[in-house]
């Protein structure tokens, strides 16, 4: 396998992507337009509840960590859902193009537009409301990347087991919004009755944004949101090499 | 001439349903091999099978020499496919679709020549949802034919084309073999399948029910020939007694003769013997509609209509 045709694919693939209003909408307008909201909301908020720091700040981090979920439920699958029905696997693979490069490529192209969704929404952020940038940029970037390579694991086990585009839609839907309003991106989880807080505690989402904004914060390095991260990268992809190799 | 395909009892099932047979076939070098059959009759799990792209059952496929199911990637190199029911992403644009899978084959493929020979080059900037369905299928030949395949497999390529569009991927198909490529070629079409094919295979029901080509098959399953003419005169029983006639039919002034061979001249020169000059005389030879009709013993299904 020459090299520069992977990246060639990668690069049709990031500019598909620029082309689907529905992915652009789900992964940079959705997270940014409910971020400027929540986070002006409870701008002079802070305290214990919003982990010792501003409400804002508080979101803002937050929210880096549901670019990742959105992309990884809802937009990866349903793209790579509607490869698998419309033949447009099969088509690759008769030219000699391996499944393998194209799940491969697109988790990388998911990646790179997580990053490049969350400096946005950083970005604008700035614009309205004054918080805190990372006490620690390395170990942000590191929850940032284990929390994304789970969940691109995850949006592949999802378009793997969908039959359809319209089937990966749905559960990545059904999937996404309960993770989102419990994993603290929602109400704060001090705020939370203690079922659903423990319900949001074993929900991937949490581990992501808990990744995200504990070295943000300087509450140090989460080390158990990590592993949980890690085993669900294994995990989801085992799972996925083990079903796309069967079928 | 050598063989580019050889395929021993090849037998598929989808759990108790057979979608192959027990089929055997060769393909030469450089023809237009057809399959030819009613949609369901296993056309296009025999040659998935044969790419690799399906693991049959049982049977023995060798392509170019090669083993599909263990030398797969070494054999789609050499081998161009365009799959039935497949589709490329709806927003990638006809030059992205040549250029990133010409990047996937060995050696240095000049694209844009194909965009050019396939009347694709006002499109070059179009994306796949905007394409007419002949566009469509003209763009997948092209990437078939990316990398000099020394084979090509086209499945149903001229489906819900025009009847304008459909004469134009013959004619270019033609130009593929005449390039030296062989293809194999399956199709529901009678009329695609008489034009097109050096040599066919009829499938019914997973088996191979006749191979020849196409006018080998007429001459050999159906060499019926109708007379037609008309006439006002009313005492013709002296035509059932001329050389090759079968049956004569009559409806009003036209008459229909069936027989077989030089039925035609010896009919016409009869009608002058018997001073009958009909100006209408013709003749309708059988079509591979009539063959199909013959080896399946059965009316042509629906998808013939």
């Amino acid at each position: 396998m020459n090299p520069r045709s992977l990246v060639k694919l990668a690069w049709v693939e990031t500019k598909l992507f620029t082309r689907e209003p529905l992915a652009l909408l789900f992964t940079l307008v959705f997270p940014l337009v409910v971020m400027i909201v929540i986070a002006g909301v409870f701008a002079s908020s802070g305290g214990p509840v919003f982990s010792g720091v501003g409400g804002s700040e508080y979101y803002v981090a937050g929210y880096v960590g549901v670019v990742i979920g959105s992309i990884g439920l809802v937009s990866l699958p349903a793209h790579l859902a509607a490869y698998h029905e419309r033949g447009i696997l099969r088509r690759f693979r008769a030219s000699s193009i391996p499944i393998w490069a194209v799940f491969g490529t697109q988790a990388i192209v998911s990646l790179v537009v997580a990053i490049a969704s969350s400096l946005l929404l950083v970005l604008v952020a700035l614009l309205f409301y004054r918080f805190d940038l990372p006490r620690s940029f390395s170990a942000v970037a590191l929850g940032f990347v284990v929390s994304a390579l789970g969940f691109m694991a995850l949006g592949l086990l999802l378009a793997t087991l969908s039959r359809s585009a319209r089937v990966a839609q749905a559960v990545g839907l059904s999937l996404f919004f309960p993770m989102w309003l419990l994993s603290g991106a929602g109400p704060p989880p001090g705020v939370m009755p203690d079922t659903m807080r423990r319900v949001g505690d074993v929900l991937p989402l949490t581990h992501v944004v808990r990744a995200v904004q504990h070295p943000w914060f300087g509450l140090g390095l989460p080390g158990t949101d990590l592993v949980y991260l890690l085993v669900l990268l294994l995990a989801a992809g085992g799972l996925t090499a083990f079903v796309a190799g069967r079928g | 001439m050598a063989s580019v395909i050889e395929v021993e009892e090849l037998r598929k099932t989808y759990g108790s349903q057979v979608a192959v047979d027990g089929v055997s076939l060769e393909v030469s070098r450089g023809e237009i091999f057809g399959l030819l059959g009613p949609n369901g009759a296993g056309k296009t799990t025999m040659v998935e099978c044969i790419q690799g792209l399906r693991r049959p059952d049982s049977g023995r496929v060798r392509v170019l020499g090669m083993d599909p199911q263990r030398e797969t990637e070494a054999l789609r190199r050499r081998i161009g496919s365009q799959l039935q029911e497949s589709a490329l992403p709806d927003r990638i644009r006809v030059w992205e679709a040549l250029d990133l899978f010409a990047s996937f084959m060995q050696g240095t493929t000049d694209w844009r020549a194909l965009l050019e020979q396939w009347g694709l080059r006002e499109k070059r900037g179009a994306t796949f949802s905007s394409l007419s369905g002949g566009q469509r299928q003209r763009l997948f030949v092209a990437l078939a034919l990316l990398g000099h395949p020394e084979v090509v497999f086209l499945d149903e390529l001229t489906q819900g084309l025009d009847p304008a569009a459909r004469r134009v991927a013959w004619r270019l198909i033609r130009q593929v073999r005449d390039a030296g490529t062989t293809v194999v070629l399956v199709t529901h079409y009678m009329d695609e399948a008489e034009q097109l094919c050096d040599r066919l295979a009829i499938v019914d029901r997973g088996k191979i029910v006749a191979l020849d080509s196409p006018q080998n098959l007429i001459n050999r399953f159906a060499n019926g020939i109708r007379v037609i003419f008309s006439t006002d005169q009313h005492d013709l029983g002296w035509l059932a007694s001329v050389p090759h006639v079968r049956a004569v039919g009559r409806h009003g002034p036209r008459v229909e003769v069936d027989g077989t061979g030089p039925v035609l001249a010896l009919v016409a020169s009869a009608l002058v013997a018997h001073g009958i000059t009909p100006s209408d005389l013709r003749v309708e030879q059988p079509t591979l509609e009539d063959v199909f009709l013959a080896v399946t013993g059965g009316p042509a299904q629906e998808a013939f209509a």
